[in-house]
């Protein structure tokens, strides 16, 4: 990237004791050490190393992180991936490389080396654009890497109109019996390398900045609910609605839309409606709000004390857990006495085990019971009543019998829904207090597709009537509601106001991004100023005699252009079109 | 050419004093309207009444007096006063209650312990108003769009105040939601209650609720000093 002017062999060294101290001189040689090129691509190629192990090797979300807990339990996790190298690995930041020490210091170290070449090589640069050396001496046209001779007299005017024509800028000097002739064009282009440099060390700062301004918020919002940007309290405080949620999956479970229906309140006003998406998040006041999840399983239950008439509890609960529950068809030939999936909601201790029990009535009004013990297995179906033929046959999944006349299936267990809800309001005679614990469980719902959990399906099939929800423990037996419903316990009302999606919403801010935009246009600026702005300098001697060895040609050119130029074949043409006779070119290339 | 002398001589004086009085002037003319529209920006509005500005207010001198006149959010301290709009119209200040026992309730309908403990603190207030003891919900940072409708819901009675840029919250040292201070009838906090941190179950800094016997026991702390 860069060399060392005072340590190179043309420039003048102190003699003795005093070069060794200059030598020493830790600032000299730290200054050394950040202008030498040399280091400079070692510094790039480590860093582009570990951000290339950084992106390979999976590192510790950043949920995770500062949580020695689940750090660990994360990288339990790894073992089976990196065996013994996981401890070392982890020892040495390998699995979060861009929140180290080492690479903080990596990037500083790359910033100083970076910027210790801007300085050092912008004056070099600046006199070289404002003050060009107008005169070289004769031997450079023998030596010059782009040169051209020609024994062809060209006159001086002629040449200066030909490199006018071309937008050089001209200056002749007349000096005994030669003229001599220098021109440049577009020499602010040499600042296109700068620029592309000083690119290097915008991305560090944005990368800084990022690491210190950067602001993330997950919220988990259920539709209808609103929660804060900002934890507490903020001069920025805005909170988020999720007026909507939508999800739609394809019948492989592929996700075909996501999209959550937001509003977003500044200091208690309405300040946007928007729908935000993974890619398309919406923004205001340069804070982003990207869908970045979705849960299809909620119920919104509110508890109403029925003396005063005020709600004591409104939630919209996240049914996260599953209650496997076995789904029964009972035939009577051709008729269809039930088709349903029955909540197991009760549990029974007998001397052969634990069981969970559900009842269910069959469309003649029939009660079944149905037990199945714990840990799963075969289910026992029954008909409580005695007297005449009941019903009772042991089934495994997806078998079927005939009993009492009827054909009996266990189809399949389906997963309910369903949450144990610790603090959920109870009536006094329930015994646990105005609170206690409950089980929801939400039956008949489709997961990722609104307009099915709506009762009103499009992509699917939709099952059999809307969404219920169990609640189990706030009466002797379980009490069943569907959207809208209601039913009195003990002086509260329950009432279900039906089925709720959640979203993820991932509110962020990151104002490092102008600094990207501004860093990226520096590369791109500088690269194409580098590349395709055609820096040109020449020097031109044209002689009106030979000299005393007689070879001394009427016309030298010698030039300089960035490397990618084909500067001489350029400086043959202008020699031709001056009137010169050209036959041989020479070139260092 | 004394003409022209005289001109151009006019003309340095000019351009001499547009860029020693004008540019810096145009400059620092600029920094404070940039400032005043910051500070209106994050401004919690200001009483249509009497002009004064929503938010923390110096406690009036003559109620000052006890505990030495320490004004701080902390227990054994003089409550710091305040003055806030009203969501049902109109505006409280705190320092209004002196002379009576006042539950000091920061709350946000978003935050689940506030919802769990706000039918407690709507019984509390049922139940004690008799005995002189005042609710004040101090809503952080919501609107009354949002507030209303939870009030009916809930049958919320007590006055509820809105701190729209949150400037009372960090004069009491909020640290997480909701937190209840109880100020006696000298407008002395007895007691703050803060819940058990539950930012792993929100994402947010929120707190558990008080408990019903955790409640009265620190109403009739109150009632009984007051």
């Amino acid at each position: 990237m860069a060399t060392d002017k005072t340590l190179s062999e043309g420039a003048p060294r102190p003699a003795g004791w005093s070069r060794t101290v200059n030598l020493i001189n830790p600032l000299r040689a730290v200054w050394w050490l950040f202008t030498n090129v040399r280091f400079a691509i070692v510094l790039l190629a480590v860093l582009a190393l570990v951000s290339l192990l950084g992106v390979v090797i999976p590192q510790v979300p950043s949920a995770m992180r500062g949580n020695s807990l689940a750090e660990d339990a994360w990288l339990s996790t790894k073992d089976d991936d990196f065996g013994a190298l996981t401890d070392p690995m982890d020892a040495v930041g390998l699995f979060d490389v861009f929140h180290q020490g080492w690479f903080e210091l990596l990037l500083a170290v790359t910033v100083a080396s970076t910027g210790a070449y801007i300085i050092s090589r912008f004056p070099g640069v600046w006199a070289a654009i404002t003050k060009p050396r107008k005169r070289v001496p004769d031997r450079y046209f023998d030596l010059a890497p782009h040169r051209v001779r020609s024994e062809t007299a060209v006159s001086p005017e002629r040449l200066a109109a030909v490199l006018g024509s071309k937008r050089y800028r001209v200056e002749q000097m007349a000096e005994g019996d030669s003229v001599y002739i220098f021109a440049d064009r577009f020499q602010w282009a040499q600042l296109g390398s700068l620029l592309t440099h000083a690119a290097v060390i915008v991305f560090i700062l944005a990368a800084v900045v990022s690491r210190v301004d950067a602001f993330s918020s997950p919220l988990f919002l259920a539709e209808n609910g609103t929660l804060p940007v900002f934890p507490v309290k903020n001069a920025e405080q805005m909170q988020v609605e999720l007026a909507d949620a939508y999800a739609e999956f394809a019948p492989n479970g592929q996700p075909l839309d996501y999209r959550a229906d937001l509003i977003i309140y500044k200091r208690g006003d309405e300040v946007m409606r928007c729908s935000s998406t993974v890619n398309t998040p919406c923004k205001y006041d340069g804070y982003r709000f990207y869908q970045v999840a979705y849960f299809g399983y909620g119920a919104e239950v509110v508890v109403r004390d029925m003396a005063t008439g005020n709600v004591v509890y409104r939630e919209t609960l996240p049914l996260a857990e599953r209650s496997p529950s076995p789904h029964i068809e009972v035939r009577d030939g051709d008729r269809l006495l039930l088709d349903e999936t029955v909540l197991l909601t009760d549990n029974v201790d007998t001397t052969d085990g634990a069981y969970r029990a559900g009842l269910v009535r069959m469309e003649d009004g029939r009660a079944l019971t149905l037990w199945q013990p714990e840990d799963g297995g075969e289910l026992l179906v029954f008909e409580p009543s005695t007297g005449g033929e009941a019903i009772q046959v042991t089934l495994a999944e997806g078998e079927s019998a005939e009993s009492a006349g009827l054909t009996v299936a266990y189809t399949d267990t389906v997963d309910v829904p369903a949450l144990l809800v610790e603090d959920f309001p109870l009536p006094e005679e329930a015994g646990s207090g105005a609170a206690g614990a409950a089980i929801l469980q939400m039956n008949n719902v489709v997961y990722g597709n609104e307009r099915i959990s709506d009762g009103d399906g499009a992509v699917y099939a939709p099952p059999e009537g809307p969404p219920s929800l169990t609640l189990v423990g706030v009466d002797a037996q379980p009490v069943t509601l569907e959207p809208g419903d209601s039913a009195e316990v003990g002086g509260l009302e329950y009432t279900f106001e039906g089925s709720r999606e959640f979203s993820g919403i991932d509110v962020r801010r990151d104002r490092s991004d102008i600094l990207v935009w501004i860093g990226a246009l520096c590369i791109v600026i500088g690269l194409m100023i580098t590349f395709w702005v055609p820096r040109r300098r020449l020097w031109a001697r044209i002689s009106l005699r030979r000299d005393e060895s007689g070879v001394m040609p009427a016309l030298a050119l010698a030039g300089q252009a960035p490397t990618h130029a084909n500067f001489t074949r350029e400086l043959a043409d202008i020699a031709r079109k001056a009137g010169a006779n050209v036959n041989g070119m020479e070139d260092d290339d | 050419m004394t003409e022209g002398a005289s001109t151009a001589g006019h003309s340095n004086g000019s351009r001499g004093f547009v860029r020693r009085v004008l540019y810096p002037v145009a400059v620092i003319v600029a920094i404070v309207a940039v400032v005043w529209w910051l500070e209106s920006r994050d401004s919690g509005g200001s009483s249509p009444i009497t002009g004064e500005e929503y938010g923390v207010r110096p406690l009036p001198e003559a109620l000052a007096a006890a505990t030495g006149g320490k004004v701080a959010a902390e227990e054994g301290a003089l409550a710091p006063d305040f003055l806030l709009e009203a969501v049902g119209g109109g505006e409280t200040r705190l320092s209004d209650f002196r002379g009576q026992p006042v539950i000091l309730n920061f709350w946000a309908t978003w935050c689940r312990p506030c919802r769990k403990e706000m039918p407690q603190l709507v019984a509390a207030y049922d139940r004690y108003r008799e005995e002189g003891l005042v609710v004040v919900g101090l809503n952080l940072q919501e609107g009354r769009a949002v507030i209303e409708p939870f009030a009916d819901e809930y049958g919320i009675e007590f006055p509820l105040l809105i701190d729209r840029d949150g400037e009372v919250g960090d004069e009491y040292r909020l640290l997480g939601l909701p937190t209840t201070f109880f100020i006696d009838g000298e407008g002395v906090i007895q007691s703050i209650y803060t819940g058990p941190l539950e930012d792993e179950v929100e994402g947010t800094a929120v707190q558990g609720a008080i408990g019903e016997t955790e409640l009265d026991r620190r109403i009739e702390e109150i009632l009984g000093d007051g």
